[in-house]
């Protein structure tokens, strides 16, 4: 029998914790969904006296942000540190999650803002590993979701709070693509730009805690250009002329990067006082990184879960009706209630085909990759 | 540069080609480009009882290096005999640049 260096030793402890923690990101997943749908206006009369969906209706955007994306980044960066105490984040973050559905919302609160303190720690670690401007940009991520969970447990859940935490989300995935650009050819001027573009964007998240109409603008003109750097200068625009699975996720990258554009759009009408608060959140939510998720389960699901998934043309599906949904959510939406619960209940519909998609494409691995005997370490 | 002078190559020479081949299957999937395009791996040992593969990543903070790994082993699990073993070796430094990408990776990305 050959001997290979394992990448990776998984223990006994760890080997039920992740099935485990696979349970909780779902829950989290279904619940924040379940409050979508409530805040939306859909109807589901079973949960009427339900303590849990109220606190899902009223932190849907805890649960959904901080509980579940927070959590699969937290795993994903553990994962990439290779280290154990770097898993305190995402157990930490979906622990509040699950205070926060057992009427605990301060708890939930102290234990978000644990959870960003270890986040903020894992990525000193990876900056001190590797300092480039994409990881000193996964830092700022951290910090800033850190100080958006510091302001939520002052003040709740407002425009600052969203914004910050939304800053999370956006910079993580900035970075992200930053890393990938770096393919690229160095276009001149091109990192000056995105430094000008985060700036706006911290400045947009630090102005809104008192200023809410000047911060909401400058953060939506930041989010509107990151929009326009990202369709510049990203990877994607070349990658879309590829094939299969590097094709699909180019196309959920340049689709998502329009969502952005709208979202930034709509978060600067919002602050001077135009009606489409749902708009801005949502497209910037679903549409933007609901999309990147979209387009990167294929890749990260097989690295942080040990699912690996057959690609194909079925993956397009609940792509099409997350945009497609969305639409119907903030045009006809926008200024009628019954198509904004319409178009939320089509946007639960997605993820949940999208879940569809990811088992059902495990399984046709597993049709394809029957067992291998996997070979014991010398 | 051709394929097989694109990383540090040390052992039996009868092994590079195969070894080269092997690895330029593993694919970064978001790319489409292979490993050996992208530069990422930067030496080859054989040895008399070892392979030996240093190898690094575009980010530290890339979730998918040990699955990158793993192909890398198995890839040259399916063409290396039973005796010898394979180790894969992920390092930081030197950091990877865009420098180490290959003209057919540049000509893909539009340099």
């Amino acid at each position: 029998m050959r001997a290979m260096r394992q990448p990776r030793q998984h223990s006994k402890l760890s080997q039920l914790a992740r099935p485990v923690m696979i349970a909780l990101v779902a829950v989290c997943l279904l619940s924040g969904i379940t409050g979508g749908l409530l805040r939306a206006g859909v109807r589901l009369p079973t949960l009427d006296h339900s303590a849990w969906a109220a606190q899902a209706t009223g932190l849907h955007a805890a649960l959904m942000i901080c509980g579940f994306l927070g959590t699969v980044i937290g795993i994903e960066r553990a994962v990439a540190l290779r280290a154990a105490w770097a898993f305190m984040a995402p157990l930490a973050s979906i622990a509040g999650a699950v205070s926060i559905l057992n009427s605990q919302p301060m708890w939930g609160a102290w234990l978000f803002a644990a959870a960003c303190a270890v986040f903020v720690l894992v990525n000193v670690k990876i900056v001190s590993r590797q300092t480039a401007p994409h990881t000193w940009l996964l830092l700022l991520s951290a910090v800033v979701w850190l100080g958006g969970n510091l302001h939520f447990m002052r003040h709740g859940l407002d425009n600052a709070t969203l914004a910050a935490w939304f800053g999370f989300l956006v910079l993580t995935i900035t970075a992200e693509r930053l890393e990938m650009s770096r393919l690229m050819r160095n276009r001149p001027g091109a990192q000056a730009m995105l430094i000008g573009v985060v700036g706006m964007l911290l400045a947009g998240v630090l102005l809104s805690l008192w200023q809410p109409v000047h911060g909401g603008v400058l953060y939506g003109a930041g989010l509107f250009l990151l929009a326009l750097w990202l369709g510049a200068f990203d990877i994607a625009r070349h990658t879309v002329r590829a094939q299969a699975l590097t094709r699909y996720m180019a196309i959920c990258l340049l689709s998502g990067y329009a969502w952005l554009a709208v979202a930034g759009l709509c978060w600067a009408a919002y602050a001077v006082g135009w009606p489409c608060r749902d708009a801005a959140l949502h497209a910037l939510g679903l549409g933007f990184i609901v999309s990147m998720v979209m387009g990167h389960a294929p890749v990260i699901l097989p690295a942080v879960a040990g699912i690996k998934l057959h690609f194909d043309h079925r993956f397009y599906l609940p792509l099409l009706v997350l945009h497609g949904s969305l639409l119907v959510r903030l045009l006809p939406g926008g200024f009628d209630p019954a198509w904004r619960a319409m178009g939320s209940g089509l946007n639960a519909l997605a993820i949940v085909l999208f879940a569809a998609t990811v088992v059902s494409a495990a399984w046709s691995w597993r049709q394809r990759h029957p067992a291998i005997p996997r070979r014991a370490p010398r | 540069m051709s394929d097989a002078h694109r990383f540090d190559y040390v052992g039996d020479e009868a092994w590079r080609a195969p070894i080269t081949a092997a690895l330029k299957k593993v694919v970064d999937p978001e790319v489409a480009l292979s490993i050996l395009d992208v530069g990422l791996v930067y030496g080859v040992t054989v040895s008399a009882d070892k392979v030996h593969v240093l190898m690094t990543m575009t980010s530290a903070a890339c979730p998918v290096a040990d699955m990158i790994v793993e192909e890398v082993q198995m890839e040259l699990d399916q063409i290396l005999p039973v005796d010898l073993s394979i180790d894969v070796e992920l390092c930081w430094e030197p950091a990877w640049t865009p420098a180490r990408m290959s003209d057919s990776a540049r000509r893909f990305m539009h340099w």
